[in-house]
């Protein structure tokens, strides 16, 4: 009897090995194709509407592929035309944009002057509920002076509005009135959307009709690949030609691989431990604040857990990227002992519990972060506490103002100006946790005036103060890993933007 | 016979309207929506002004009838984050779903078969052993790590197939693997000892004594009826299956049902969990009739038996 199925296992397992091996020539008999580009996205695209698009590494990357906007950050975080040929304010409230003539939808509809001012207003208008109003608050509004001049007011100066304008696309009004671009693509950009798999991939083509300066590839496909794992493994086959979020494990054996390449780049966002100084123990407290940033030694997590790959913030919110950077700025330097002697000093009754909350699943290792930060607290004396929150619970009372005492977190802005950045912290903001008339002043007035020269004086001030009052325990800036095909090379930014432009065919 | 179907869809629709209901309540209890869908720092005015444009402001009482006479149309609303109604986002998902549950389904159902059919046959022998230890093993294992396993052997040491993606028959094959040998580790421990227990009925030896040829017995006699719980282990697996496996689909890339909904929990996307869970729901509900109805057509004692 066990002859028999043996037999019959055996024949299964010969019917299984043909069934695989027809597949497999399947999935090897795919024609070869011209060039073309794979990249894995870490999270799904969302929206094809760049209307709607907020995520830069994903939604907002993609439509840069498909759509023209005015302007657009390179990897050097400068900011270049696209449809904009120079663009300069003019007085303080006011932007002028020239634009490059003869760029056209693929039925030869103009993207002029009009075009533009049409999808500004659209995107201002409240009935089209576009999540990304906000930015053009400030905007009173748009005057086209000719098909290639147009000019956006402002109310006061907007000096980050052409930073703004490289998050927005244009839309064509005509195409427009029949179609929703939550469903489809219709652009003016270098490629077009030839297939798009829900959750698994979108293939985009050369668009013939593109003017600019045509790219290398015939052909990009962004594959979502959420599990870091598979994607380490998608590059080791040559499946992706580039990946992002790579396990600081991997980097290296990727980088010696001789058939990958890896890296890292300090990305735009900063990790903190946010204090919250409106209520004690840190409120009115500033020596307590000086405290815990004596009492955490950053390089030592940087280099203990994080493997070397980050750098320590210089004792600001903003990495060089940032316009508004403070390059005279120090870190806090590790001493436990000066730490002590300033909670001494600060009066804080022994033994009183400080929280550190920790949203869980958002920032890249906030667990083992927390613990070692919760560690050298107590080291110093302070009773420091963790609590583990998921994100959304976090949240909720986060942006309500309701935040404990302590909280981890990582900080981000788009536009990568201190405008943005250090804002968070000015007090009209519900999530400032902290109160600075200086700083406030400060802020007000680097926002005054479109003068990048004047801005920096202001910015300059505002850090100063942010590092002295220490609303925030400044950690690092969080690395951003990446990892490439060896037939390409990445021009490795970390400020999210993905796109092919920065990409190199070797 | 038609009161009792009849009174078993009244059952199954009221199953699906509760979990419809505990669905909604519980995705009101995961709090606001409109601060995670708007960037940092957009004015308190904006976000009201969100929340009242996905009329999360009204009285909850309100919000559920609301969804109530729209469910019942088959209308879950927009989704929040890809603006397209959400029906049709969880629908887009369900054919990578529903291939990968029949791929599985028929690999663990054939090789638990054999198995089983194995280990039943060579009890207490050391062949029993050793597949029963696979079958635990299997089911022990968590399907994370062997997929991982799986495509580190297959796809990046061997180059047999892709890594992951939904990208042709051979993008199949490893998905498929990792479940399949979940659900054969699940069928083939169920298959033997139902197959040990009808071996020991009264007509099997009868059968014996008869004189039937040993094959005969085991094939005709035993197998068949050892199968009905096997069948109804393999719809529950399927109707599981079909709800998604978010891990799986995770490991490989897979674009399915399971990611969706996890990635719906995570960004508070209220139309497309409720419309995800609503279909899972109605699945699991209607496979459960089935393999209702066909118990009654499989075993003649349950029909009669009333």
């Amino acid at each position: 009897m066990l002859k028999v199925t043996c037999g019959l296992v055996g024949r299964l397992m010969r019917r299984i090995a043909w069934a695989t091996g027809t597949m497999l020539i399947a999935g090897v008999a795919l024609p070869v194709q011209a060039e073309t580009l794979t990249i894995a996205l870490s999270s799904s695209v969302n929206t094809l509407d760049p209307t709607q698009a907020q995520v830069v590494g994903t939604d907002v990357s993609v439509a840069a592929h498909l759509y023209s906007s005015l302007v657009a950050r390179n990897a050097d975080s400068k900011l270049v035309g696209v449809l904009a040929e120079k663009w300069y304010p003019e007085g303080d409230s006011t932007w002028v944009f020239d634009l490059k003539a003869g760029v056209t939808f693929a039925d030869g509809e103009p993207l002029d002057a009009s075009v533009v001012k049409w999808n500004i207003d659209r995107i201002r208008n409240p009935e089209t509920k576009s999540r990304n109003r906000a930015w053009f608050d400030p905007v009173s509004g748009v005057e086209v002076v000719s098909p290639t001049q147009i000019k956006i007011h402002t109310k006061g100066a907007y000096p980050t509005l052409p930073d703004q304008l490289s998050m927005i696309f244009f839309l064509s009004p005509k195409w427009m009135e029949s179609h929703n671009p939550a469903n489809e693509v219709y652009g003016t950009g270098e490629f077009k959307l030839k297939e798009f798999v829900a959750g698994d991939r979108l293939v985009l083509v050369r668009n013939e009709a593109y003017k600019g300066v045509a790219s290398p590839f015939d052909s990009v496909v962004f594959k979502i690949v959420p599990e870091p794992a598979a994607r380490v493994a998608a590059i080791s086959t040559g499946e992706a030609d580039l990946a992002f979020d790579i396990p600081l494990e991997e980097v290296e054996r990727l980088k010696g691989g001789g058939k990958t390449n890896a890296g890292w780049v300090a990305s735009s966002r900063s990790m903190v431990v946010r204090m919250n100084t409106a209520k004690p123990p840190f409120s009115d407290n500033v020596k307590l604040r000086q405290a815990v940033n004596y009492a955490i030694d950053k390089q030592a997590i940087v280099d203990g857990l994080l493997g070397g790959l980050g750098t320590v913030s210089n004792c600001q919110i903003m990495t060089p990227a940032y316009f508004g950077y403070n390059a005279d700025l120090k870190p806090y330097p590790y001493d436990p002992e000066k730490a002590k002697q300033l909670i001494a000093e600060s009066g804080l009754v022994s033994g009183t519990q400080i929280e550190l909350q920790v949203p869980m699943g958002r920032y890249f290792m906030a667990s083992e972060i927390s613990q070692v930060v919760a560690a050298q607290l107590q080291e110093v004396g302070l009773d420091a506490v963790i609590r583990e929150y998921d994100f959304s619970s976090w949240v909720q009372p986060y942006s309500r103002g309701e935040m404990g005492a302590m909280s981890l977190m990582g900080q981000a802005w788009p536009t990568l100006d201190a405008d943005g950045q250090l804002g968070l912290y000015a007090s009209q903001n519900p999530t400032a946790y902290f109160k600075n008339a200086d700083y406030d002043a400060a802020l007000k007035a680097g926002r005054a005036t479109n003068d990048p020269k004047d801005r920096l004086v202001h910015y300059k001030q505002a850090t100063e103060i942010m590092c002295r009052e220490a609303p925030v325990i400044f950690l690092f800036a969080q690395p951003f890993t990446y990892a490439t095909s060896a037939r390409i090379e990445w021009k490795a930014r970390g400020d999210d933007w993905i796109r092919a432009a920065d990409v190199v065919l070797k | 016979m038609s009161r009792y179907f009849l009174i078993r869809i009244g059952q199954s629709l009221l199953a699906i309207w509760g979990i419809v209901t505990i669905v909604f309540v519980v995705t009101r209890m995961l709090g606001d929506p409109a601060v995670l869908l708007l960037p940092l720092g957009t004015p308190d005015s904006q976000i009201q002004e969100l929340r009242s444009s996905l009329g999360l402001e009204r009285p909850m009482v309100v919000q559920y009838l609301d969804f109530l006479g729209h469910a019942v149309v088959g209308d879950f609303g927009l989704s929040y984050q890809s603006f397209r109604p959400a029906m049709e986002v969880v629908l887009e998902r369900m054919p990578a779903t529903a291939i990968l549950t029949a791929s599985s389904l028929a690999l663990g159902a054939v090789l638990g078969a054999a198995t089983g059919f194995a280990a039943a046959l060579a009890r207490g022998r050391f062949l029993e052993f050793v597949v029963m230890c696979f079958a635990l093993a299997g089911q022990a294992t968590p399907v994370f790590w062997l997929g991982i396993l799986l495509v580190l052997f297959f796809a990046v040491e061997l180059g047999w197939f892709p890594t992951g993606g939904w990208d042709g028959p051979a993008s199949l094959v490893l998905p498929t693997m990792a479940l399949g040998i979940f659900v054969a580790a699940n069928i083939t421990r169920l298959f033997r000892s139902s197959m040990i227990e009808t071996l020991s009925e009264d007509y099997i030896r009868t059968a014996r004594a008869k004189g039937l040829m040993p094959r005969t017995i085991f094939m005709v006699h035993a197998a068949r009826n050892a199968l009905i719980p096997v069948v109804t282990m393999l719809a529950l697996l399927a109707a599981e299956l079909l709800g998604g496996s978010a891990v799986t689909e995770t490991v490989f890339s897979w674009p399915g049902v399971g990611r969706l909904l996890v990635q719906a929990i995570d960004s508070k996307d209220f139309p497309v969990i409720q419309a995800g869970v609503f279909l899972i729901a109605t699945i699991f509900v209607c496979i459960n009739f089935l393999v209702d109805l066909l118990y009654t057509l499989l075993d003649p004692r349950i029909r009669l038996g009333r």
